[in-house]
């Protein structure tokens, strides 16, 4: 049974990307919705060809530099030898194995998965930092089948990409690929419902804060999630 | 950066004026295809005329896009610098099938400057542009979904978000639509490749669409 991608990022978001203007933590998540899905893959390819158009129909603007200079810019370059027509080799393969399972990961995950921080578990979740910037974080979350993300706001905006398994909260149920976008002020309550492990791939802008009663004791997971 | 995109110059017209012309020679004839073919010169044959034609044409310009994006001269250079070299040596690696030259330059200028910007606040292990953007990883798919989305047009609903498409995007729809041009009249007359035709009108249908599910939630 597959289910098709639901949850896309908006064209707008898809500008940022192709631009190269947003935050490397945010382009690594649309990235990967790309390699789940065709239909903003055609977006992109599409925003790039009218970016690409829109240089070759720009001006080129006062050139202050001496042409003597683009001279010997251009001399270095030809001076370098050119690389064979070889395809870049794909990232490896590898198997990501959490709480007994495995998961392949996305091309976009592969080579970055590998610098992850050791994975941090409690009940059924576990989370494991990629290496990002503040003031962004992105990480990895593993949520066990049947199993609740305690109850949380957060303070800035948390962006989750299933990429395994499936999830519900109160606006709906998402399949690997979806994008979910939560405002500072949504309170929101992912959980598993399904008999599969879930992976998703989270970024957050904040630190979260949570509102259940027992979690709001356990200081540490505050942290663990952020 | 939002802004610098919105505002940037988006003539119909290619504007050949301050090509920069190291020979001296004049401003080459834009036809289509000019591009594409001088670099599968520079990738079969080392061919440094060819290279010559596509530094002078895209160096200023890649300058002037590098001095928005960077707001400084000397960053802005190394971006021009590090993107032709990457044309130069990594001409073999362009694909016409997947889209034109100016597409394939614009690409590895960004993803030069995303990397610039990377590693002047971080480690090696960091998130690079080669993790972000796969190299021409994914076809090109064909037109149905243009044609699904033409029936939208008839909707008068459309014609409000019309005019919030974004300028280059805009003119090449008022041709299709209100002038009713084909697709290649459009790309005959405003001097840019007929791939780029078809992007912008699925882009501009996409956008519609979305206008159209805001203005009903
Ligand atoms: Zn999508």
């Amino acid at each position: 049974m597959t289910h098709s991608v639901k949850h896309h990022p908006s064209i707008s978001l898809l500008e940022l990307y192709c631009d190269g203007s947003l935050n490397a933590e945010v382009a690594l998540l649309v990235a990967t919705h790309l390699d789940y899905c065709p239909h903003c893959q055609q977006l992109c390819h599409d925003i790039e060809a009218d970016l690409g158009g829109q240089l070759a129909e720009s001006a080129a603007g006062s050139s202050e530099l001496h042409a003597t200079d683009w001279l010997e810019m251009m001399n270095r370059i030809t001076a370098t030898p050119q690389l064979p027509k070889a395809t870049p080799a794909p990232a490896p393969q590898s198997l990501l194995s959490i709480g007994g399972y495995q998961f392949e990961l996305p091309r976009a995950l592969r080579r970055i998965a590998g610098h992850r921080s050791k994975w941090l578990s409690m009940g059924g979740i576990a989370t494991a930092r990629l290496p990002s910037g503040e003031p962004h974080h992105a990480s990895l979350l593993f949520i066990d089948k049947n199993t609740d993300v305690p109850l949380h706001t957060h303070q800035g905006l948390e962006m989750t990409l299933v990429l395994s398994g499936e999830m519900v909260d109160e606006h709906g149920r998402y399949v690997p690929g979806d994008l979910i976008i939560n405002s500072p002020d949504d309170t929101h309550k992912p959980r598993n419902v399904s008999d599969q492990p879930c992976l998703c791939l989270s970024v957050l802008s904040a630190p979260l804060q949570f509102k259940e009663g027992l979690t709001r004791w356990l200081n540490p997971l505050q942290r663990f999630f952020y | 950066m939002d802004l610098v995109m919105t505002e940037r110059h988006h003539g119909p017209e290619p504007s050949t004026q301050g090509t920069f012309s190291l020979s001296g020679s004049e401003p080459v004839d834009r036809a289509l295809g000019q591009w594409e073919q001088a670099l599968a010169l520079v990738a079969l044959k080392r061919d440094k005329h060819a290279y010559h034609e596509l530094f002078g044409y895209f160096a200023p310009r890649l300058r002037a896009f590098g001095i928005k994006m960077f707001g400084n001269e000397q960053q802005a250079l190394e971006m021009v610098q590090d993107t032709l070299l990457n044309v130069w040596q990594k001409a073999a690696l362009f694909d016409p099938s997947r889209g034109c030259a100016s597409t394939w330059i614009f690409t590895i200028a960004r993803n030069v400057r995303f990397d610039m910007l990377r590693k002047k606040q971080s480690r090696k292990d960091d998130i690079s542009a080669d993790d972000l953007w796969a190299d021409g990883d994914y076809p090109e798919a064909e037109d149905q979904q243009t044609q699904k989305w033409e029936l939208w047009l008839i909707s008068e609903k459309l014609a409000p978000h019309f005019a919030a498409l974004p300028p280059a995007q805009r003119t090449v729809m008022e041709k299709v639509y209100l002038e009713e041009l084909s697709h290649q009249e459009v790309s005959d007359q405003l001097g840019i490749p007929l791939g780029t035709v078809k992007s912008r009108i699925r882009l501009a249908l996409d956008r519609l669409r979305e206008a159209l599910d805001d203005s009903q939630r």
